[in-house]
């Protein structure tokens, strides 16, 4: 009977490492079990097969709440339009600006719309409302992983938000018939891909860091709105970053956030050195192991205050 | 004349009593409340840095130098931010239904619309306020132009202007709420496309002119007043704003006392 209970405790909880660390503090004589839990070979499929579903779950989520959707995609319709006029109207009798040319800082302003809907959309700042409210209950009693839970509905959102995106673009594009700048260099291109994969990563660490601070406070509304006004502006999700003082581009080259926006934009546009982009995959390593670690010991800590009060 | 005043204090004390309330609100979140001001000032700082180191490398934009620039990003400010501060309380209304308030606030010696506009006033706005108006009286003082007492006037009664049509605008979002219950959304439209006119409309084509000059008036709103200021405005341009934000506001209240009439009190 004893075992028996032992088998659904890890049915629950094995995915989810940060449970199984707590697991074993709180049951010392059963650790052989979890050793020999861990040797047991994990079905790939049925791993796979769960986060396809709750992928699936999330698309069909947001579908359903289409208001939510159609309105975040007005607000970065909005950004965009603005920024384009005032680009186009402040270059309209220059050839180029600050080493940019015409057709490159107006592409900044439409490729900046499709990376604010692939790395900063984000589906994280629910997590302190689920925390206050208990319902991260419900979700640490899946077989799942916390994280891959929300990376997961996370991805689900991005996706539909850059395909609505990438058509938005395109159609602003044809009906102002924007210069858009497309580099020849095909490795340009994958040091972009791959920089947008990684600024997509650390922002989503980031981003949960943030959701885990709501096991401490259920006021963490207020920081997160304060955080995502400073990383939008130091990102270059506004305008490129080239344009502040070299002192202060200095300062923002060893914080993360250019490397969320303006690094990835700057090799799009073939303005990065090869050492710059370098850099940029560096700071980006180096910053999203310094979220992973972070995330890793506050959620431990998170986990061993939360009281599940709502429930 | 004495029934008048008495109305008005009347509203005077209920206004005050709702700000009290919304300001014990905000205290008990400190922490978010003073992360949601500081947010709202940098994101002001932000956008005022950028825009002169942009202006290091560009002498002007359109016909405009720096510091009219700056002045239309000031005037969408003061029309933005007062807005929320005196109108926040629309923003709310899908709830007050789900939890039957609003028919609570139907029955109240008040004035509905007064009531729900004012229930939620943000003092965070207020203080924000502050530093908006150093600077754009800074802004006013570095003008090329030299402000005339008429401009001044003209000024500030074409911001009031633009604060009449805002909560038309309002208004409206929020009868579209009570008809469908779930447009709350919706005004976060007229926000965000109000950011349009952060920068002066002539930037923008000429199909998106005429739509900010009409059915969506941002230019009326915030860059008629601007260009009264710098002594731009022709007197048809005022009496052009007065009569649509007469329109728009006349059109607002028939369509909130139609919503009215059609309002089921369903939910309670």
């Amino acid at each position: 009977m004893k075992k028996c209970r032992w088998k659904m405790w890890c049915a629950k909880f094995s995915p989810g490492k940060e449970l199984s660390v707590i697991a074993r503090s709180k049951a010392p004589k059963q650790s052989h079990e979890i050793a020999s839990a861990k040797r047991r070979p994990r079905n790939d499929n049925m791993f796979m097969q769960k986060y396809l579903t709750l992928f699936s779950l999330s698309w069909q989520r947001h579908l359903e709440v289409r208001s939510d959707f159609f309105f975040e995609r007005i607000r970065s319709l909005s950004i965009m339009v603005s920024l384009y006029f005032l680009w186009s109207a402040l270059i309209s009798y220059r050839e180029g600006l600050l080493g940019y040319t015409r057709q490159q800082l107006l592409t900044y302003v439409l490729v900046m719309t499709l990376l604010r809907a692939f790395v900063l959309a984000c589906v994280t700042d629910r997590i302190p409302t689920e925390i206050s409210r208990g319902k991260i209950s419900d979700i640490l009693l899946r077989p799942l992983s916390y994280m891959g839970f929300w990376a997961t509905q996370d991805a689900a959102n991005k996706s539909l938000n850059l395909i609505s995106a990438i058509l938005e673009v395109l159609v602003f594009t044809f009906l102002v018939s924007a210069p858009f700048f497309v580099s020849t260099n095909p490795l340009l291109h994958l040091a972009f891909i791959a920089t947008t994969l990684g600024a997509m990563v650390l922002y989503f660490q980031m981003s949960f860091l943030l959701g885990v601070m709501g096991f401490w406070t259920a006021q963490s509304w207020g920081p997160r709105f304060c955080f995502e006004i400073i990383l939008e502006f130091c990102a270059g999700a506004y305008f490129p970053i080239d344009f502040l003082p070299r002192g202060v581009q200095l300062v923002l080259s060893v914080l993360p956030f250019p490397y969320l926006i303006f690094y990835p934009l700057s090799i799009y546009l073939g303005k990065a050195t090869n050492q710059e982009i370098l850099m940029c995959f560096l700071m980006q390593a180096i910053w999203i192991g310094f979220f992973v670690y972070l995330n890793r010991v506050l959620w431990r800590k998170g986990l061993k205050v939360y009281g599940a009060e709502g429930r | 004349m004495a029934p008048k005043v008495d109305k008005i204090k009347k509203y005077l004390r209920i206004w005050g009593i709702l700000v009290t309330n919304s300001f014990r609100t905000q205290m008990s979140t400190s922490l978010g409340s003073t992360g949601y001001l500081i947010g709202k000032l940098l994101r002001f700082a932000f956008f005022l840095v950028y825009l002169l180191a942009i202006f290091q490398h560009v002498p002007r934009l359109e016909e405009y130098n720096v510091a009219e620039v700056v002045l239309f990003f000031m005037t969408f400010n003061l029309i933005d931010v007062g807005s929320q501060f005196l109108f926040r309380g629309m923003y709310g209304i899908k709830y007050l239904i789900e939890e039957g308030d609003f028919d609570k606030i139907l029955t109240q010696p008040a004035h509905p619309l007064f009531r729900i506009s004012s229930m939620n006033v943000d003092l965070l706005d207020l203080l924000t306020l502050i530093p908006i108006l150093a600077v754009t009286c800074f802004t006013v003082t570095k003008l090329t132009h030299t402000v005339t007492g008429k401009d001044f006037f003209a000024y500030l009664f074409l911001l009031l202007n633009g604060m009449v049509i805002s909560y038309a605008f309002h208004v409206i979002m929020g009868s579209l709420s009570v008809r469908t219950q779930e447009m709350e959304g919706a005004i976060w439209i007229y926000r965000d496309v109000m950011t349009l006119g952060r920068f002066p409309v002539s930037i923008y084509t000429d199909a998106l002119r005429l739509l900010f000059v009409t059915a969506f008036p941002i230019g009326i709103m915030i860059s008629f007043p601007s260009q009264a200021l710098m002594g731009l405005l022709s007197w048809w341009g005022g009496v052009y704003a007065v009569l649509l934000s007469t329109m728009f506001h006349l059109a607002a209240q028939k369509f909130w006392k139609n919503t009215l009439k059609e309002y089921t009190s369903i939910s309670s």
